[in-house]
């Protein structure tokens, strides 16, 4: 079970073995406690001002419970983990190499290719239920997985330096056509006009990047619990300090957010408390943080799909991807 | 399989350790003297006997009854009972 914790002034401490969570009630002074067994917690998220004791970090890592920061717009800032580094070093040394070689490529052309195909898959599932704009829909469609098959001829180029360029391209290309037919069949108060950040100029650019930011620590997770280094990333630059493996992995995952938002707001579920205004932009609020965190959570980790032969939960299926990964570089597929 | 366990203890000290064990154990506490939740069989019986280990066998009863999830599904519940999923252990997530 993850514990978000969302209220302002909330104190995490430990009593009797237990994660004792002390949450300001209505009233100064007043306040509301819970106890959670540390077995049954797997993460601990921060999503705005409390405070922590060193006995519930302390208990945290001794359970493998990840403890994570995030900022107003859900982004994770950091995360207190245990410091034994997980799974062989062989894992990284082979990641740093294949960085730098074809594989690279491999990886890079499959990752983006893999989220072009869920980026049509979800246009094609809008024109179900829109038949007038069916025409258009389908265009996109058809022109997403065009861009798709670009991605896939490039998948034997010797390195990533040649053609970064040309697939970055690519899916800005993909991406605008994409946004565009999905603001299209928004209701019309909400229609917008491509992708913003840092901060959002419209509500549905501000649920897709908390959305996003919460995806950020679920890929995070999974590459450090498969033995993989976040911060060795083959198409995203390596900037300082840029967990450029993270936003790489993260790519064919992204539309599963996209579909979560996109239900809120053609379900008519996001209301004008959810959101609030703030400099140039827009964020969103405490209600609005909880309705995402729990479609998305159900959408994540609990509803069962098929994949690879088992019922599991998608981020499950993300997991088994990454020890794949994982497994592929070191050679033991 | 979502154990329920509930008891009447005589002792004080004895109850609120008790209780204290049932916590520890991930237990959710139904009532106040009655904790429901799931738990695997190695840990049922280390809470058995913790808890055997409290109690006063002449004037003390526990029970331990264990509940198929989909028994406890049909639960009728009123008011202000538990969340059915957070005790069958299938909410992946609590916002505090």
């Amino acid at each position: 079970m993850q514990l978000y914790l969302n209220t302002y002034g909330t104190y995490l401490h430990v009593k009797d073995q237990l994660f004792e969570v002390r949450i300001p009630g209505e009233q100064k002074g007043a306040y509301v406690k819970k106890h959670f067994a540390a077995p049954k917690i797997s993460s601990i998220v921060m999503t705005t001002a409390g405070s922590l004791s060193t006995d519930a970090i302390a208990l945290a890592l001794q359970h493998h419970i990840d403890l994570l920061f995030a900022d107003r717009s859900g982004f994770p800032i950091g995360r207190v983990w245990h410091s034994k580094l997980g799974s062989t070093t062989l894992i990284r040394k082979r990641q740093l190499e294949a960085s730098l070689d074809q594989r690279a490529v491999h990886f890079v052309t499959e990752w983006v290719g893999r989220k072009l195909e869920e980026q049509a898959a979800l246009i094609k599932r809008l024109e179900k239920h829109r038949k007038q704009q069916r025409d258009s829909l389908l265009d996109t469609h058809e022109r997403i997985l065009k861009l798709r098959q670009s991605i896939a001829v490039m998948a034997d180029q010797p390195t990533i330096d040649g053609i970064a360029e040309s697939i970055r391209g690519i899916e800005g290309t993909a991406g605008r056509l994409y946004f565009k037919a999905i603001s299209a069949a928004l209701p019309t108060a909400h229609q917008f006009t491509g992708r913003s950040n840092r901060p959002a100029t419209d509500a549905f650019n501000a649920f897709l990047n908390y959305g996003y930011g919460i995806l950020y620590a679920r890929v995070e997770k999974a590459l450090l619990l498969a033995g993989l280094d976040p911060f060795v990333g083959f198409l995203h630059r390596d900037d300082y300090n840029q967990k450029s493996m993270v936003f790489d992995f993260i790519e064919p995952y992204r539309p599963a957010v996209d579909w979560t938002v996109f239900r809120l707001f053609s379900g008519k579920l996001v209301r004008q408390d959810h959101t609030r205004t703030v400099t140039n932009g827009v964020s969103l609020d405490k209600p609005g943080k909880e309705l995402l965190i729990e479609r998305l959570n159900q959408y994540l980790e609990v509803d069962r799909v098929r994949y690879r032969g088992r019922q599991q939960s998608r981020m499950n299926a993300m997991q088994q991807d990454a020890h794949r990964f994982a497994n592929q570089l070191i050679d033991k597929v | 399989m979502i154990w329920w366990v509930l008891y009447d203890i005589e002792n004080d000290r004895a109850r609120s350790r008790v209780a204290r064990y049932c916590k520890q154990a991930g237990l959710y506490r139904v009532q106040y003297s009655v904790f429901a939740g799931k738990m695997e069989r190695d840990a049922v019986d280390s809470l058995h006997l913790q808890i055997e280990a409290e109690i006063n066998p002449e004037r003390d009863k526990v029970y331990f009854f264990p509940l198929a999830a989909k028994t406890v599904g049909q639960a009728i519940l009123l008011g202000q009972a538990f969340d059915r999923k957070l005790v069958s252990g299938v909410a992946k997530t609590l916002l505090l």
